[in-house]
């Protein structure tokens, strides 16, 4: 009985969560720009509504293009049920740190060939720039996560986020830096406000946008919510890292943690909420910079880790 | 291996100095500066509290309000008379220098692995690290800069590396020895400043790359 409950859930927050978590930076920025705003799920109506229409297809387009959503929807997918962004899984299968990251790589090389494949100018100027993103910030999230993997001598995922540790200073360092690396790499990967406007009306400053201009209806609905799944993934493993670097964490039932996980996932979606109405986006020659602060994260939590080791 | 609350607020002052070399922009520089130094206060404050001396409680407000507040303050004003908002840069790009400040940071635990520490072994390691950490980083401001401005930065992050490293080695100095120090600081940053100005009036730029050349008159 608790086994089914526990698929319910997971099932239930794979579909929700995403949807919420986009739903509530929605509904922040809205908020905070006087505004009354969209319920907050919205989202879902909205994928509904597009699951429900037709689309149009351009005559240069081959196969490649309709493949390609599907095929990163699935990806992700997959992803959802390897990473432990959720501490209340039903069944925790091995996830090695190296294959989650090249994993969503494979994600977003389905998505620039579908844009590559609409034959659009747009459509090849943001796949240029999407790559040129990923690019720059791969060393930062797998710096971070192998900074966990060293700190706790496992390239397991599932090892290093079930880890019962004597909580020390530099346990929670590591944690804390490793997070931060995590969460704002993610609003790199996920093309977010610092990189990229997602509300942005002019093609030639999109970068996510611009790839997915040419898809419509079914195809769009899957994308959208491929990437709101994605985001939730991030965050999901970016607040475990903030609430593991708690020593209390570790003390509580399993209900209470999955419950303070949620919530964490949702206080990090208010948190871009806040940070998108305050910021600007940067130049696009900028961005390395950006990155570069990240990259610094990582780096410091990859030095404590492996200074803590020599320590011990 | 226990981590007092003066060392974990000095090891953040020396990780927001890092920061400091990633951006060329002074007004970030400064605020940046400001707010290690402002660490370094609490640091000193964790210190006052673990000794139990009532003078580093003094030294403690005093370095808030004067190296976090006032100098901050004053180069504030200094920038926006002197119209230069942006460092140009030197020698390596200041991505990378942060990145090579970081790696400082953790040659400095190295390093002061071997010093050894009146408190007796295993004491105070982390805070001697941040003191050497943060004249480090100092010299690396200087190194990868260009204008005069930036080398009191610089300069003024090298004595805070030298006041932490004293405070976490000895306990804290006695109040007027820290006292005249802060003083010699005061006056220094003003002193530099004015040259600041006749430097820029004279050569019609502050860019210390370019003061060898001779200027016709």
């Amino acid at each position: 009985m608790t086994a089914l409950l526990h698929w319910l859930t997971f099932l239930l927050s794979i579909i929700l969560l995403p949807v919420l978590t986009l739903g509530t930076i929605r509904k922040t920025k809205a908020r905070l720009q006087n505004r009354i705003g969209p319920p907050i799920c919205q989202p879902i109506y909205d994928l509904v509504k597009l699951s429900r229409k037709g689309e149009t297809i351009s005559s240069t387009m081959c196969g490649v293009f309709r493949l390609s959503s599907l095929l990163a929807f699935a990806d992700i997918l997959v992803l959802a049920w390897l990473t432990p962004w959720l501490c209340f899984k039903p069944w925790a299968p091995h996830s090695n740190i190296f294959m989650v990251v090249y994993l969503f790589a494979f994600a977003r090389m389905f998505t620039l060939l579908g844009s590559l494949d609409s034959g659009s100018a747009f459509g090849a100027f943001s796949a240029s720039r999407e790559a040129t993103l990923s690019l720059l910030v791969e060393p930062a999230v797998l710096l971070a996560l192998v900074s966990l993997g060293i700190f706790f001598g496992s390239s397991d995922l599932r090892v290093i986020f079930s880890h019962q540790t004597n909580q020390t200073f530099t346990d929670s360092a590591i944690w804390i830096a490793a997070g931060l690396a995590i969460f704002f790499s993610s609003l790199v990967e996920l093309s977010r406000m610092p990189v990229d406007d997602p509300t942005t009306h002019l093609e030639l400053t999109m970068i996510h946008e611009a790839m997915i201009l040419e898809a419509s209806g079914r195809n769009l609905a899957l994308i959208e919510f491929a990437h709101a799944l994605k985001m939730s993934i991030f965050f999901g493993l970016a607040s475990q890292c903030f609430l593991r670097a708690f020593p209390q964490f570790n003390t509580f039932n399993v209900y209470s943690q999955g419950g303070l996980n949620i919530v964490g996932i949702l206080g990090l979606a208010l948190f871009v909420g806040l940070l998108e109405s305050l910021i600007v986006k940067l130049q696009w020659r900028k961005v390395p910079e950006f990155i570069a602060y990240i990259l610094s994260l990582s780096l410091i939590a990859s030095l404590a880790a492996i200074g803590a080791g020599v320590i011990k | 291996m226990t981590v007092t609350a003066t060392e974990i607020c000095v090891l953040t002052a020396a990780l927001l100095a890092c920061l400091i070399v990633g951006s060329l922009h002074l007004k970030v520089n400064l605020w940046l500066y400001a707010m290690s130094t402002l660490f370094i206060a609490l640091a000193t404050a964790a210190a006052a509290l673990e000794h139990s001396e009532t003078g580093l409680f003094v030294i403690a407000i005093l370095i808030a309000l004067l190296k976090s507040i006032a100098i901050p303050k004053f180069f504030s004003w200094a920038i926006d008379k002197l119209h230069v908002y942006r460092d140009l840069g030197a020698i390596i790009a200041p991505p990378l220098a942060m990145h090579a400040a970081i790696l400082l940071f953790s040659l400095s635990f190295i390093l002061t692995k071997e010093i050894p520490s009146p408190a007796g072994p295993g004491n105070g390691w982390f805070g001697a690290a941040g003191g050497i950490s943060l004249v480090f980083t100092g010299l690396l401001l200087m190194l990868t800069r260009r204008l005069a401005i930036s080398q009191i930065f610089g300069f003024l992050v090298i004595e805070n590396g030298i006041y932490v490293f004293a405070l976490t080695q000895t306990k804290g100095m006695p109040l007027m020895v820290e006292m005249g120090i802060l003083l010699d600081v005061l006056v220094g940053v003003m002193v530099s400043g004015l040259l600041l100005f006749k430097i820029q009036k004279s050569f019609e730029h502050i860019d210390v790359g370019q003061l060898t050349q001779l200027k016709e008159p």
